[in-house]
């Protein structure tokens, strides 16, 4: 996946939020290609999140912009400067954009397959039996075919997010965004998550993933960002930020996260996978 | 002629819960709308009703009706005072339900691409009726009681029959324990009702 992609799906320029007084971000600038796997990683509070909810629109962003494949989201221009868009044309500069939440936010009283056929069924018009279908086929790609008819509470935390999955990939977006999708689980439950993603990605569905599985992150990743306090403080492919960091407080996180981690070495380690980074078949 | 005005209380008190349902629904929505001349409009409509005594609102819808030229049975009126004055009561209650769903469920939705609307309708509502199953009985049971008052504009309802009927036998004690006991018999079956609509309701969760 080296060819040069015609245009990025996701364009952010000096994109900056404030929420009152606090800035949470402050002029972000990135563009996500085609089939590109991004991650995002940095301390709490640095913005990630944030970051993810601009881009799905879910904040509305202060200033700079967000563009969906070439459409600018969110607002529109006219002569005095940005106008806020109307609820129907952002939905239309939004639709292929999907989203994976860290606390899953299913709908609890509707089945695994309604769950995940209610988008398409409403918003595509498709009959309910095609919407089915597909539906399926979606559960089917993440591994949860016969747990259709069941309900989320039924599920494990894992199979629940996994059902997340299948309801944003049910929309067939171009890209999906994942926020910390594995942060709520048991750490027994994280692997089947990582492997539906990796499995994603190798399909070359692009995605942006908020996470702190530097593991995943290592080997799953064409370019990992590295956000503190509102800005990217670096950015690059796995193998040279996770090995020859350059930015201090880039060492410095890197450093803290495998202090902490090596008192969990036998626990499906992730250390020294880093030397593999940015391998995707 | 006991069961012939508990009949009448039931059909209108439960004409009213019933109405009051939907517009309770959408003056929920209006008392949490962003759009803040519908939230205001919507706010001073229920602290009007939810502040006044309901046989003020009664006597006003009584009067009112037939000065606006609406010549409507005594029966109409008390209905629609009824449902005017739970309806600001369920909206309430159904406020309570819409803060208990994690505003995560409807960003899931909009990133899905549904719509406010779709979104009340498939994901919200379905979701605040489990909630305030236990509420809403309660309401109903207010409802059902304060429906005596609407004695006092002539619907022969249980606590006017019983009026009538004490008028001319001259035995209160036992008339009025009767419809005491109709009206707690009722308010029973009205639990019994509101406890299974909750397991059934409750079946996937
Ligand atoms: N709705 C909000 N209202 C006010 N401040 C907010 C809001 N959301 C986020 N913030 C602030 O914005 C900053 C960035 O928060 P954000 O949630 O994006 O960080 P994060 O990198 O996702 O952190 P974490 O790793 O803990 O999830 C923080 O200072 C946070 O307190
Ligand atoms: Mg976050």
């Amino acid at each position: 996946m080296t060819t040069k992609p015609l245009e990025p799906i996701i364009k952010i320029r000096d994109l900056t939020k404030t929420f009152g007084t606090v800035s949470a971000l402050s002029g972000i600038s990135l563009d996500v290609d085609p089939s590109e796997v991004v991650c995002i990683i940095g301390p709490s509070g640095s913005g990630k999140s944030t970051l993810l909810r601009c881009i799905g629109f879910l904040e509305e962003y202060t200033s700079g912009e967000v563009q969906i494949e070439g459409r600018l989201l969110g607002y529109r221009r006219t002569a005095s400067g940005l106008v806020r868009e109307s609820e129907k044309n952002i939905d239309a500069v939004r639709r292929n954009v999907g989203m994976v939440f860290q606390h899953f936010n299913l709908w609890p009283h509707m089945t695994v397959l309604d769950n995940v056929t209610l988008g398409p069924r409403l918003t595509k018009r498709i009959p309910t039996g095609r919407a089915r279908g597909q539906g399926r086929h979606a559960l089917a790609k993440v591994g949860l075919e016969s747990f259709a008819d069941r309900y989320p509470s039924q599920l494990s935390g894992g199979q629940q997010q996994r059902v997340g999955i299948a309801r944003a990939l049910a929309m067939e977006p171009h890209v999906i965004l994942f926020d910390e999708p594995t942060s709520a689980l048991d750490p027994q439950l994280v692997g089947e998550v990582l492997d539906t993603m990796k499995q994603l990605a190798s399909d070359g569905i692009t995605m942006v993933v908020v996470t702190h599985e530097m593991g995943f992150a290592a080997q799953v990743a064409d370019r990992v960002v590295f956000m503190d306090h509102g800005q990217i403080v670096e950015k690059g492919p796995p193998v040279s930020l996770f090995n020859a960091p350059e930015s201090p407080r880039l060492r410095e996180f890197l450093d803290t996260w495998r202090s902490r981690n090596m008192l969990f070495q036998n626990d499906a380690s992730v250390t020294g996978e880093g030397e593999e980074g940015g391998a995707r078949s | 002629m006991l069961m012939w005005g508990a009949g009448m209380t039931v059909l209108v008190s439960g004409t009213a819960i019933i109405l009051g349902m939907p517009l309770g629904l959408m003056l929920c929505f209006g008392v949490t709308s962003s759009n803040p001349w519908v939230s205001r409009f919507s706010r001073i409509y229920q602290s009007v009703w939810r502040g006044t005594p309901i046989l003020v609102q009664l006597l006003i819808i009584y009067y009112l009706l037939p000065l606006i030229g609406l010549n409507v049975a005594p029966i109409l009126a008390a209905i629609i005072a009824l449902t005017l004055n739970t309806v600001a009561f369920q909206a309430e209650i159904f406020r309570g339900g819409l803060l208990a769903i994690p505003p995560g469920q409807m960003e899931a939705a909009r990133m899905v691409g549904i719509r406010k609307w779709a979104m009340r309708y498939h994901v919200v509502v379905p979701q605040i009726f489990r909630l305030v199953i236990p509420s809403l009985v309660n309401e109903t049971i207010s409802i059902l009681k304060n429906s005596s008052l609407v004695s006092v504009i002539a619907v022969t309802e249980l606590m006017r029959v019983s009026q009538q009927i004490v008028a001319t036998t001259y035995r209160p004690f036992e008339i009025y324990i009767t419809a005491a006991v109709i009206y707690i018999l009722v308010n029973f079956l009205l639990s019994l009702i509101g406890r299974t609509a909750e397991k059934r309701l409750a079946g996937g969760t």
